[in-house]
């Protein structure tokens, strides 16, 4: 009992030293933090601009951000890069998001695509009220949040007499500092694909900015077969995304031109034209990339090697 | 195990010294190997959240490590205790070289009794890391009591002995979570496997040097 007061102790007395240092001006004033189990959570708002961040170390990026007064704009990036995946499964009926965050992904997905079933699973319980608070997240009974480690929710999946088969499934749950090996793995990838319908995509947010990148492009490559890389110009990010066939994958120009049928169907804030060209159908991993597995996956180290971006 | 240092020589006394404690040393490294790569060996079936992590198979091996203690305190009193001590290590590394081949089967069987990833990854980390750490445990002790010749000495060999082991520990956490996570999980605990079994083969059949001891 003494050990733990002390532990608490400790704990409690670092608190001052981080929360004196200045607030980043740039997302504004610190309206809410939480201290969770996984996560330090901060939440700033400037304007009708609210960002999630988890730790304030710099370089640590972004979760979420959205613009109260215009919910339909992607202030990020990646949340409208994983739309590409629509390119693949333009009409998705039983979507799974691995990692709520400012659950911006899920939100918009539910606004295009009103008829689906929505399974979003996120380890950390604190962020869902936070998501809802802030974030104009909402959940109900076509929408819903399972508080899981996403792999063991798709092992549990697996065990029912009926597994749940998604057509749409995004892989989000990495964020900046802690890099959850086991949902990276050849042996993680083969679980989704268990539970990947026929037609089904599967997109996964991933930064290319360092050699990281490459074994998980040699893993995708490896469980899938065919991978289509995107990369943002604009930002790190990139999405991996492979079909549930091992057929090839769609031709480039068919791509774009189901990206012009479906901006014209769907009027997304961005344009989806824009991300279809973000394609980079040749790239390969670097020839020395090792595929993931649950054996052996350096993956810490691999993040802090920087990589020739092309 | 009566032991009369008067008819060992100086150098030989402080060998046999260095060599007991070298043996408790290396224990404390792959104790403390086994728990870090416990932790990456649960993640894929039980998920890497904070209770399989800290709850899980840090308590799994605090509680080994007890009951180590507590049986390596007990038989080092009997007789023949090198040759335990070094069947001990030696079964631990047996054990830690078949982990490769248990941990799916055992993890597997546990998600199936549909326990959560609390109580089911305890039960995994138990049913996976006790027996080895139980047995490594065991050395601490039984080295004490190799090295205790009369009892004023008694509480400097616990606290050499403990202090160098932990201190080994510290180093077994670092480099197996800073470089060793580089490599095949399973090729590693291949090799720590291997050295504990020829440690402990090496300590039970050796044609004593301490013979005297023993006697």
């Amino acid at each position: 009992m003494p050990k733990k007061i002390m532990i608490w102790a400790v704990c409690v007395s670092a608190f001052p030293l981080v929360s004196l240092r200045a607030e980043p001006e740039d997302w504004g004033r610190l309206i809410h933090r939480k201290d969770s189990l996984y996560n330090t959570i901060f939440v700033y708002q400037r304007g009708p601009i609210v960002t999630l961040r988890f730790g304030r170390r710099g370089g640590v990026p972004i979760q979420s951000q959205v613009h109260l007064d215009e919910l339909h704009r992607h202030m990020l990036d990646y949340t409208k890069m994983t739309f590409c995946g629509l390119l693949y499964q333009p009409r998705p009926q039983r979507m799974l998001v691995l990692g709520l965050g400012g659950g911006v992904i899920p939100r918009q997905m539910r606004d295009f695509f009103p008829e689906a079933q929505i399974d979003v699973v996120e380890i950390d319980e604190a962020i869902v009220p936070i998501a809802k608070r802030y974030f104009a997240f909402a959940d109900d009974e076509t929408l819903k949040v399972h508080i899981e480690d996403g792999r063991v929710f798709i092992k549990k999946q697996l065990r029912l007499e009926k597994p749940p088969q998604y057509d749409f499934i995004v892989l989000d749950a990495f964020n900046g500092d802690y890099i959850p090996f086991h949902l990276m793995t050849r042996e993680f990838l083969r679980e989704v694909r268990g539970v990947l319908a026929e037609g089904g995509v599967v997109v996964a947010n991933v930064f290319y900015t360092n050699r990281l990148f490459d074994a998980e492009l040699a893993t995708f490559l490896d469980v899938f077969g065919p991978c289509h890389v995107y990369m943002s110009r604009d930002s790190g990010n990139a999405m991996l995304v492979s079909q549930a066939e091992d057929e090839p994958m769609p031709e480039v120009e068919a791509l774009i031109e189901r990206a012009r049928d479906l901006q014209e169907t769907h009027r997304f804030s961005f344009n989806l034209i824009t991300v279809a060209k973000c394609i980079r159908p040749t790239l390969r991993p670097e020839k020395n990339a090792n595929v993931l597995t649950d054996d052996r996956a350096p993956v810490n180290y691999l993040r802090q090697q920087e990589r020739n971006v092309d | 195990m009566k032991y009369d240092s008067s008819i060992e020589t100086d150098g030989r006394r402080r060998l046999r010294r260095a060599g007991v404690i070298f043996v408790a040393c290396v224990c404390g490294w792959f104790v403390m190997q086994l728990e870090i790569l416990g932790v990456r060996m649960l993640a894929p079936h039980f998920g890497s959240a904070v209770y399989v992590v800290t709850g899980s198979v840090i308590g799994t091996f605090l509680l080994s490590l007890s009951v180590g203690y507590m049986l390596g305190g007990w038989r080092s009193a009997q007789r023949q205790s090198r040759r335990n001590l070094g069947l001990n290590i030696a079964a631990a590394g047996l054990w830690m070289g078949l982990l490769p081949w248990m941990t799916e089967p055992v993890c597997d069987r546990v998600f199936d009794l549909g326990l959560d990833e609390k109580w089911g990854s305890l039960l995994a980390a138990l049913i996976l890391f006790a027996v080895p750490t139980v047995l490594l445990g065991t050395v601490s002790p039984t080295v004490v009591r190799w090295l205790t010749t009369c009892s004023a000495d008694s509480g400097w060999n616990a606290g050499m002995v403990l202090a160098a082991s932990t201190v080994a520990s510290f180093a077994g956490c670092v480099v197996t979570a800073f470089y060793l996570i580089l490599y095949s999980m399973r090729l590693t605990l291949w090799v720590s496997g291997g050295a504990l079994m020829l440690l402990g083969a090496g300590l039970a059949l050796l044609p004593s040097v301490w013979r005297k001891q023993d006697a």
